[in-house]
């Protein structure tokens, strides 16, 4: 079972994993969540979901933006598994805003067949505003991963969409630089007319295209990729704010490009360790935060 | 084996020196080198590699998804292939380099080759609004109205990036004249397995990945000291 059309790159890794076939039980993880605006306040309007995955109850922790609704989700299978197929489906109501987090890093598991997969839908309607900062993905050696996401977003919408991916278990073993076989990530943006905005597809293949070059990712094993689909507006300020350099001393480098079709803005990080491009997306985030909404991020949690 | 009049054809249209504004463009060098990411004869060499090889799975795919569109004389086709570059191109200037120089290709062509040619037609277009006008595009149609095949086009497409970064490197580098030669050889000897490669694939399949270079590009346009166009 193939929830989206197998792109080339994943032809290689079809054959069935014994141990649970694709489509079986607990391998094809689904979550549906539909925010709606109630007076000050948003509300998880509407949850559908299939095991592993589920979500925390809506929390409202965020003391900079107390109305705002907070969803954890979580998965109760310790990570991505060959021959998983995960699809998600987040979706924002007119002026409802909402931020949607993992539980913790994304951990795809080492794969002898198959590969695994997630797709992806993301819609913001008139005035809605959507966090979605999933905490980093840390793909194993030999691993094989599918993530494709389609993004429909009204023209006054702002979605803040936040990625850090890890080379592999860095500190594992010899270190596990860039091991994985296949990681395939793609975003398709539009309005809701339909009209295209952009695409990006990157596509890593280690074996095949060597990572650790210049112009690649050049000594560093952190890449931190945000969207900010935003009115130009809001974009122009953050961008004239988010912090952006070529950082030799302090090892790392980010820049911010506009998107096409007045999109909004793509922020890229990159550096040796997590902590620096979590700390950097943070800060694009609260950039962000105070100029499409008007309001501060909370204090770091002590114990994310 | 080519006629003297189509291998004549392929080196005036693939040189670095046709008036399309290449000259004006790094191709996210400059930033590199200020950067220190390029510094030398090996990381001028791993960068212009990477940079070529990046070309060939995403500007590469348009190119030759156009020049298939225009063998069959499928307008909406090439347009979708010249939408397809630009939805791509995430960083401002990447986009207008590709614009200026793919418009400019299609106004010298029109000079060369007259009015009643696919890139005359995509010209008009251009100037309408009705599609963007990306180098690719302009380089496929060009090659179909000469009668010069995919595989030629392609091969000018990546001949055309890494002319571009070596020339740059001359002027923002201390480097010899013959080490860039060399690695501009070896980029040649990489277009063969990359057409290959990508005769195979379609729109649907254009990726990159190069974190580095996006990052340098990026920063780039906000420089206040260059040499080079953003």
């Amino acid at each position: 079972m193939n929830l989206a059309p197998t792109p080339h790159e994943l032809l290689p890794y079809l054959d069935e994993p014994p141990q649970h076939p694709v489509g079986g039980f607990g391998k094809v993880p689904m979550l549906r969540l539909r925010f709606e605006r109630r007076g000050e306040r948003s509300i998880l309007a509407s949850m559908e979901r299939r095991a592993p995955l589920l979500v925390l109850k809506t929390l409202y922790c965020d003391e900079g933006m107390p109305e705002l609704p907070v969803v954890y989700v979580i998965s109760n299978s310790g990570g991505i598994l060959q021959g998983d197929r995960y699809t998600m489906d987040f979706a924002v109501a007119a002026d409802a805003f909402a931020h949607v987090t993992s539980q913790s890093a994304t951990k795809i598991h080492e794969m002898d067949v198959n590969h695994a997969s997630q797709i992806q839908t993301i819609t913001l309607e008139d005035g809605a505003y959507l966090e979605y900062l999933p905490e980093p993905v840390i793909p194993f050696a030999r691993s094989r991963f599918l993530m494709r996401t389609d993004v429909e977003i009204a023209p006054s919408a702002t979605l803040l969409y936040g990625e850090i991916l890890m080379a592999g278990r860095k500190y594992y073993g010899e270190g596990e630089l860039f091991k994985f076989d296949v990681y395939s990530c793609a975003v398709h943006a539009k309005r809701p007319d339909g009209s295209p905005l952009f695409v990006e597809k990157y596509l890593i293949e280690p074996a095949r295209s060597a990572v650790a070059r210049a112009g690649v990712m050049g000594d560093y094993h952190v890449y931190g990729n945000v969207l900010l689909l935003t009115p130009p507006a809001v974009a122009d300020a953050v961008a004239a704010r988010a912090v952006t350099g070529w950082n030799r001393g302090e090892g790392w480098a980010a820049g911010v490009s506009r998107l096409p079709n007045s999109a909004g803005l793509i922020y890229k990080i990159l550096a040796r360790e997590s902590e620096p491009v979590r700390q950097m997306v943070r800060d694009f985030w609260t950039v962000v935060r105070a100029e499409a909404v008007g309001r501060p991020v909370h204090r770091k949690f002590p114990w994310r | 084996m080519a006629t003297i009049s189509e291998l004549t054809r392929v080196l005036q249209f693939g040189d670095s020196l046709l008036p399309i504004g290449a000259f004006s463009f790094s191709n996210g060098l400059e930033s590199a080198v200020q950067g220190g990411v390029v510094r030398d004869v090996a990381s001028l060499r791993e960068f212009v590699l990477a940079a070529v090889e990046q070309s060939a799975n995403a500007d590469g795919l348009a190119l030759l998804a156009a020049h298939r569109a225009a063998a069959a004389g499928d307008a909406p086709g090439i347009d979708r292939a010249d939408r397809a570059v630009i939805e791509r191109k995430l960083n401002e200037e990447m986009r207008t380099m590709t614009l200026r120089m793919g418009r400019k290709l299609a106004e010298l062509a029109e000079r060369l080759l007259g009015r009643s040619t696919a890139s005359a037609s995509w010209l008009d277009r251009i100037k309408a609004g009705a599609t963007p006008g990306t180098l690719p595009t302009a380089q496929a149609l060009v090659f179909a109205d000469l009668g010069l095949s995919e595989r030629d086009a392609f091969a000018v497409h990546q001949y055309g990036v890494a002319t571009m970064m070596i020339n740059a490197a001359l002027r923002l580098m201390r480097i010899h004249y013959l080490d860039v030669q060399a690695i501009l050889f070896e980029a040649n000897g990489l277009a063969e397995p990359s057409y290959a490669r990508a005769a195979a694939l379609g729109l649907d399949d254009m990726y990159a990945f190069a974190p580095e270079y996006d990052v340098l590009a990026s920063l780039h346009v906000q420089a206040h000291v260059r040499m080079f166009m953003n």
